[in-house]
């Protein structure tokens, strides 16, 4: 990547900026933000489900009767107001009791404006639509300008290096011309087309069409089987970004594979359903994701229990509890009493999606292992170690994988080439302090004290060696 | 005759010409001229070639364009705790087949068995293998398995299999439960269940060799009907009337244990046991021992009746043989001066000489030292006598319902076709696990699990108990055997797992319910399952002899007058055929004959006085001859075997069968019903005779000459010269300089009481060789100083004084590393993948000479003459002293294995792992339709840390790098330094003596620092400076040159 000090400026001021747009008027942009740090674990996203909370859509107009700085300390310190004995909220807390809503004093009071902004506009669908891209892989909007623009200089550089040559092989005939007139004879001037069927331009074109060709073809022979940015769509749509970034779960509490085998490993359902057996509606799809979960571990949300005997179960039956699922939701969720057409809708789609991702040829059943599409994939020849790098190099999982904490839909961040990990190995220092193993490289550990290293690089203690990774 | 070097065959003796041509070849039948007119025949040009490339170009370039496939990963729906997906897991376990025993590990990696380990808290085995235990694993992935219940032919459910038989066996007369030894006391009270219920059960145990006579005698003289715990670890002198004991007879990984104890040297004070071998074919057993007495095998009794006579007193017998007799009378001289700790010890199937056997071991005061009764063997129970009252019986029609469990009469009954023919109105239920001649001709088939997938016990020792758990549910519709006779018994025990039920029902009741040490029985069963071995009382001690010597001599074998004879024997690989479907154990070499993939004809080699060899009937090699034992005439290979008795042949049992799987059938030639039945045992020998040849085996699948490189050569005159010396005459113009290149260090044999000379010379040549090298221009010791100062330096140390030969490390790699099996033919053409290989030299005496097996594996050369050839950089050195072999780099031009002094570079010349998509490439290996693992149940035994190699690619020992990585990933995880345990070899666990010590040469604490210091040490080849780092040690034997008189 190349750096463009100016552009670090605009960045910098960028930076300078952005958290004057926050301060400054409440905007629902911001209230979303907000709204996903502080209130999305327990309330809906459409303001119109109800989650652990209450369905926040129409809660101005239910405190419509108080004064507006009741609601704004009820949203800061609930238990406050319910000690104090505000009638609504008593009211509210009967309804919820033991549930508590955690404090938040930290808010201000634009803050809270922005987040009832974002409700509102949330709950009647008047937001502005979601900006269709969703965070950029490979970098933030920085990188992307920088390759734009360092694009655009070769540009630029190219035809004005372009315009020299023409210019340059103008004087040239021109003072061929001069000096044969001078001489008496006179140069015809070619045409265009003799120009361009001369032996030194075709020469000139085939020369550089086999450059780049070559160049083309052995690209492309380096790239063929990687797939850096690889993104399938997946069974279920996870987020990355909800789980380890706004909820700030521990990569390694899923993938708990990385610190002690080879394999990061995917987490079995089980693990899934130690949260998902509290949050059963998601916040970006509601019912339609989580119920997939529910299918493939074999549990039954409406009675908030295992199906005995599943392999028994007829499937219909099995149909006929995720149906009921999904329509029981929604109609909380709309507060009816009776499926509409809407609802027979959604239910039907849902279960099919349900069945499409968790169902293929081979497996007939929703409940089983979920198949998720592999995104790493390193070749059969090729031996790689979690617990190398995580426990003992203690290499953090994004060094490798990018920020799948921000991700919505993950993508393979490294190329994953062998000039990649080599490069790596080559740069990073070996953990020397405080592992005893590496106590037998005696003479770097010599060579550490008296100042001749400054450090060990993994290439050091034979990082780069073939039978490190293949065998 | 004497020989005063070692030597490999007799091809390399009397200077073969076909062989020292062949030596002269790196690649056998891949003559340049053969590749050109190849390469001829093609007809293409370089415009070809440029077609091909444009072609290649495009082909590529569109390929680029296609997606990639798309990849799933399946996680568990809920994950069972004791699993880590790329953690292996270890389950303890027992290996079981019939009486063969192994305390053993299961590694399981994301559920599936890979590999077996030894079980080193097994008082037994100590951690040990065999061969037979390493590629039990295998066997659970055969695709002949059967796979369902079989009624007539027809596949059927349980129900309906279990209905059948149980009214079959309530209708029955008479019901007879035919069976190899059993084990496991838990499987006998599900017998004893099936007999209550029906109570006109019998059961006729048999062995699939015979040990009957053992049993006999020991109840006539002991009153005690099992085989007795013999101590190898006590006896100063062992005397061995053909027991195989090392290899096949009755508990091979224990004793070769306790044996290896008693040989190895503490160079300060020399001392080993003395093993005298009688025999007429040379066992691996003989091999291994310092003097070998030839009798010929009906000769065998009357040598045993002479030697009691000796000690014992009484009439000698007559016998004929004046050699072994003046042999005999010296080592009756010694057995009474080991009073108490030598041991004599028979595999005759004759009472009386097993009672004379017992007479000499009571007469030399071993019974309780060396002989004990105490922890007394449970792992022969054979009675063969109730298998021949079978047949009177099925023809007198007292029976009626046959059950056969696990075993094949029909084939390995000497009288098995009488048996069968017998039987033919009776309904024969057989639980079996994949088809045999047994199996062909019963009713039904109850298929049985594999012992991995299996719950159970066995007590291969009285009162030791290993435990047999399973490491993989099952993977057909199998059922227990046990489960079996419980549920036609009507019993159910109850539970999701009824067997495990019954199993723990019976050790609460029994051994829980005699403990102390566990309140709960939960805390006992885990302790039980997690140690896999119980240790209970070992009953009695020393009961005292009751019997004469006098009668039992005058009812030994009378020595026939027969021109030529024939013994008939088990191979340490296949056994009796129980293992022939076993593809590792079909590729595994005889540690003797090197021969695989069939029987040879073991003939003896003469000497004619002058440097020429006369075989029987001047037979080499290879040669196919007619063999007519009795009746039957059959066509079979030869080799040519020295320490064959003269007027003797042998040939292995346990092949030629034709109603098994796909590696068993059509391999070698059946003997089984050739042996001769004497007061009702069966007799292992016959009188034979042998045609002249009548052809030449097509693909002569014996190993032992290959990778043999010759030093001598033929220059344009024919005059023979050697290449060394020749090659430095050329450089230096000195022919004969460094005659040390001349002389190779490659073993190094003594006797024990020139020992110290041995030490002096070895030694002395060492540091020639050492100052050889030492005159270099390149600063080597300052580089690898450099290098090697910290970190690990890998290396290896081989005992050779404990190598028995027995092939363990071999399978044992086979399996750790994904080294492929290439079949019959490709073995004939050198194309055998073994990474591992043993070695066998002959060296002493030409006619009855010792033996040294020397396990050779890549030795990791600090200084490797393969690294420097290679084009392309695939081979290469690390920093840990490993001679690394990057499959992806290897573009085939094998200029590598050309220029290894040691041979243990292999190329994939066809695609044996069948890793690629083209069928052309992959090769059958005895003619079936799927190429052999080319389906997913035999791969699932690959091991996921080890790349699959393809074609056109070199592969070599890796001093199992996965497990050097692993080892050092638990040290750095646990922040600790590595110790000895964190990495061992497969071959090292796997070897039953310790023979194979591996280690870090910079822990100079560790166990391989130890070893290094011996003065026993050579390195092989150390002359030609390529540093290897393995050492091996002088084999050294305690032969009694007397002996040979």
């Amino acid at each position: 990547m190349i750096h463009h000090p100016y552009f670090k400026n605009i960045s910098f001021l960028l930076a300078f900026l952005f958290p004057l747009l926050l301060i400054g008027e409440p905007s629902s942009d911001a209230g979303k933000a907000l709204f996903k740090n502080n209130c999305a674990q327990c309330h809906a996203k459409n303001m119109k489900a109800r989650l652990t909370g209450p369905a926040l859509g129409g809660t101005e107009e239910r405190w419509a009767d108080y004064p507006q700085q009741d609601l704004y300390d009820w949203i800061r310190n609930s238990q406050a107001l319910i000690s104090a004995g505000h009638p609504r909220a008593t009211e509210l807390w009967n309804e919820y009791k033991p549930t508590i809503m955690n404090a938040m004093p930290d808010l201000t009071d634009e803050d809270i404006a922005s987040i009832l902004l974002y409700v509102n506009c949330m709950y009647d669908g008047s937001c502005a639509p979601q900006s269709a891209a969703v965070t950029a892989v490979g970098g933030g909007g920085d990188g992307n300008a920088n390759k734009g623009l360092g694009t655009w200089i070769y540009y630029l550089l190219a035809a004005l290096l372009g315009a020299l040559a023409l210019f340059l092989a103008r004087i040239i005939t021109n003072l061929n011309k001069i000096a044969a007139a001078k001489e008496g004879t006179f140069i015809e001037a070619k045409t265009l087309t003799q120009i361009l069927t001369s032996k030194g331009v075709i020469t000139f074109l085939i020369f550089a069409g086999v450059i780049l060709g070559g160049y083309t073809t052995v690209n492309n022979a380096i790239d063929f089987g990687r797939q850096q940015g690889y993104a399938p769509t997946q069974p279920i749509e996870f987020s990355h970004e909800i789980h380890a970034g706004i909820h700030k779960i521990d990569c390694q509490y899923c993938h708990d594979g990385a610190r002690r085998s080879k394999h990061s490993v995917i987490p079995p359902t089980s693990t899934c359903m130690n949260c998902h057996r509290a949050i059963t509606v998601g916040s970006n799809h509601g019912t339609a994701e989580i119920t997939k979960i529910f299918a493939s571990a074999g549990f039954d949300p409406n009675t908030n229990k295992y199906i005995d005997n599943i392999d028994e179960v007829h499937p219909d039956t099995i149909k006929a509890i995720y149906e009921k699922w999904i329509g029981d939701t929604y109609l909380s969720e709309n507060g009816l009493d009776e499926l509409d057409k809407e609802g027979m809708n959604v239910v039907d789609q849902q279960w099919e999606d349900i069945v499409s991702s968790l169902t293929n040829e081979q497996k007939k059943t929703v409940h089983g292992p979920i198949e998720w599409v592999r995104i790493h994939n390193l070749p059969d020849h090729v031996y790689f170690n979690h617990a190398q790098h995580v426990t003992v190099g203690k290499v953090e999982c994004q060094t490798c994988h990018g920020p799948v904490e921000e991700m919505e839909v993950v993508a393979q961040h490294a190329p994953l080439s062998m000039g990649w990990c080599i490069n790596c190995h080559r740069e990073t220092e070996v953990q020397f302090a405080g592992n005893e193993y590496y106590q037998s490289y005696a003479k770097y550990h010599e060579e550490l004290s008296n100042g001749e290293k400054d450090k060990i690089t993994v290439e050091n203690i034979g990082g780069l060696e073939c039978q490190k990774c293949h065998y | 005759m004497k020989n005063n070097n070692i030597w490999i065959g007799e091809k390399d003796l009397t200077k073969d010409e076909k062989f020292m041509e062949e030596t002269q070849n790196e690649f056998n039948g891949l003559t340049i001229e053969k590749a050109q007119k190849a390469a001829e025949s093609v007809q293409s040009n370089r415009r070809d070639f440029l077609k091909y490339l444009g072609f290649g170009l495009g082909a590529a370039t569109v390929a680029a364009g296609c997606d990639i496939p798309v990849k799933r990963a399946l996680p568990y729906v809920v994950k069972p705790d004791s699993i880590v997906p790329g953690v292996a897991t270890y389950y303890a376990s027992s290996f079981v087949e019939g009486g063969d025993f192994c305390s053993i590990l299961v590694k399981t990696r994301e559920g599936r068995p890979i590999k077996i380990e030894g079980n080193s808290s097994c008082s037994m085995t100590h951690g040990g293998t065999s061969a037979r235990a390493q590629a039990s694993v295998l066997s659970l992935y055969d695709t002949n398995r059967f796979k369902n219940p079989v009624l007539e032919g027809d596949a059927v459910d349980w129900n309906t299999i279990d209905g059948v038989v149980k009214s079959k066996l309530a209708a029955a007369k008479g019901i007879r439960f035919v069976t190899h030894t059993m084990l496991s006391p838990t499987d006998k009270k599900a017998l004893a269940n099936l007999k209550a219920k029906y109570p006109n059960t019998k059961v006729v145990t048999y062995d699939p060799v015979s040990s009957a006579s053992i049993l006999e005698a020991n109840e006539m003289n002991f009153g005690d009907r099992v085989i007795p715990n013999y101590r190898f670890d006590k006896a100063d002198l062992i005397v061995s009337f053909g027991a195989d004991f090392l290899g096949t007879w009755i508990s091979p990984i224990e004793y070769a244990h306790q044996y290896a104890k008693k040989r190895k040297i503490n160079p300060k004070n020399p001392k080993m046991s003395r093993h005298i071998q009688v025999e007429s074919h040379m066992s691996m057993t003989g091999s291994n021992a310092d003097n070998r007495i030839l009798v010929k095998p009906s000769e065998q009794g009357a040598a045993i009746a002479y030697l009691a006579s000796k000690i014992v007193g009484g009439n000698g017998p007559s016998f004929g043989n004046a050699k072994a007799k003046t042999a005999l009378d010296k080592v009756a001289n010694q057995l009474s001066a080991n009073r108490g700790n030598s041991l004599v010890i028979s595999n005759s199937n004759n009472v009386s000489e097993q009672i004379l056997v017992n007479a000499l071991n009571n007469a030399l005061g071993n019974i309780g030292s060396t002989v004990d009764f105490a922890g007394a063997s449970m792992q022969r129970q054979g009675n063969e006598r109730e298998l021949s009252s079978l047949i009177d019986e099925l023809k007198g029609g007292l029976v009626d319902v046959v059950i056969y469990n696990n075993c094949n009469p029909y084939f390995e009954y000497a009288k098995g076709g009488m048996l069968k023919d017998a039987a033919a109105g009776a309904f024969k239920i057989a639980m079996a696990f994949g088809p045999s001649e047994t199996t062909a001709s019963v009713n039904a088939i109850t298929p049985i699990h594999h012992s991995l997938e299996s719950w159970g016990d066995a007590e291969p020792k009285r009162g030791y108990i290993g435990m047999v758990q399973p490491a993989i549910s099952p993977l057909f519709n199998t059922r227990q055997m046990g489960l079996s006779l419980l549920t036609w018994a009507g019993v159910n025990p109850g539970g999701d797992q009824p067997y495990l039920t019954f199993l723990k029902d019976s050790w609460k009741s029994g051994a829980f319910a005699n403990q102390t040490s566990f309140v709960g029985f939960s805390g006992f069963w885990q302790k039980l399952l997690s140690d896999g071995v119980y240790n209970g009382s070992a009953g009695v001690s020393a009961p005292s002899f009751n019997g004469s010597a006098a009668t039992a001599i005058s009812r030994v074998t009378k020595p026939s007058n027969d021109e030529l004879e024939i013994s008939f024997y088990e191979k340490v690989s296949i056994g009796n055929g129980i293992y022939s479907n076993n593809p590792w154990l079909q590729e595994m070499p005889d540690p003797v004959d090197r021969t695989s993939w069939g029987n040879y004809l073991a003939v003896p080699v003469g000497f004619d006085g002058v440097q020429r060899f006369v075989g029987l009937n001047n037979l080499k090699d290879g040669d196919l001859v007619e063999l007519t034992v009795g009746e039957k005439t059959v066509t079979v290979p030869v080799i040519q075997q020295f320490g064959q008795m003269p007027g003797t042949v042998a040939l292995a049992l346990g092949y030629g069968r034709d109603l098994s799987g796909m590696c068993a059938n059509g391999i070698g030639v059946n003997i089984n019903d050739c042996s001769i039945t004497e007061n009702g045992l069966t007799q292992y020998r016959n009188a034979a005779s042998v045609s002249n040849k009548v052809g030449t085996e097509k693909y002569f699948s014996c190993v032992q000459y290959h990778n043999t490189f010759g030093v001598t050569a033929k220059n344009e005159n024919g005059e023979t010269f050697n290449a060394d010396e020749e090659a430095l005459g050329m450089a230096y113009g000195a022919s004969g300089y460094q005659g040390a290149l001349v002389d190779r260090s490659v073993v190094y044999t003594t006797n024990i009481n020139d020992l110290g000379k041995t030490i002096d010379r070895v030694h002395h040549k060492r540091e020639e060789a050492q100052h050889l090298n030492d005159q270099t221009l390149y600063p080597f010791d300052e580089y690898t100083e450099d290098l090697y100062s910290q970190g690990h330096h890998w290396g290896m140390h081989v005992d050779v004084q404990s190598c028995t030969g027995c092939n363990a490390c071999t399978v044992a790699c086979m399996a750790e590393n994904n080294v492929p099996v290439v079949g019959k033919k490709e073995v004939s053409r050198h194309h055998e993948m073994t990474w591992l290989r043993i070695d066998r030299y002959f060296y002493g005496d030409l006619e009855n000479p010792n033996t040294v097996y020397q396990p050779m594996m890549c030795q990791h050369c600090d200084n490797a003459p393969c690294e420097n050839v290679c084009p392309v950089n695939a081979t290469n050195h690390s920093s840990e002293g490993l001679n690394q072999m990057a499959y992806n780099r290897c573009v085939g031009t094998r200029y590598c294995a050309n220029n290894c002094p040691y041979k243990v570079r292999r190329f994939n010349w066809m695609d044996y792992n069948t890793a690629d998509i083209f069928p052309a490439n992959q090769v059958p290996l005895n003619g079936e339709d799927v190429a052999y693992g080319a389906d997913n149940l035999t791969r699932m035994v690959l091991n996921p840390d080890v790349t699959v190699r393809s074609r056109g690619v070199i592969e070599k020992c890796s001093f199992c790098v996965q497990r050097i990585q692993e080892g050092k990933l638990a040290a750095k995880t646990e922040g600790r330094r590595l110790i000895d345990t964190d990495v061992r070899t497969a071959c090292q666990t796997a070897c039953p003596t310790g023979a194979i010590t591996f280690g870090d040469r910079n822990n100079k604490k560790g166990d391989l620092a130890k070893k290094l210091a011996s003065p026993l040490n050579f390195i092989a080849l150390e002359e030609v400076n390529v540093k290897s780092s393995v050492n091996y040690t002088i084999k050294v034997n305690n032969r009694d040159k007397s002996l040979d008189a």
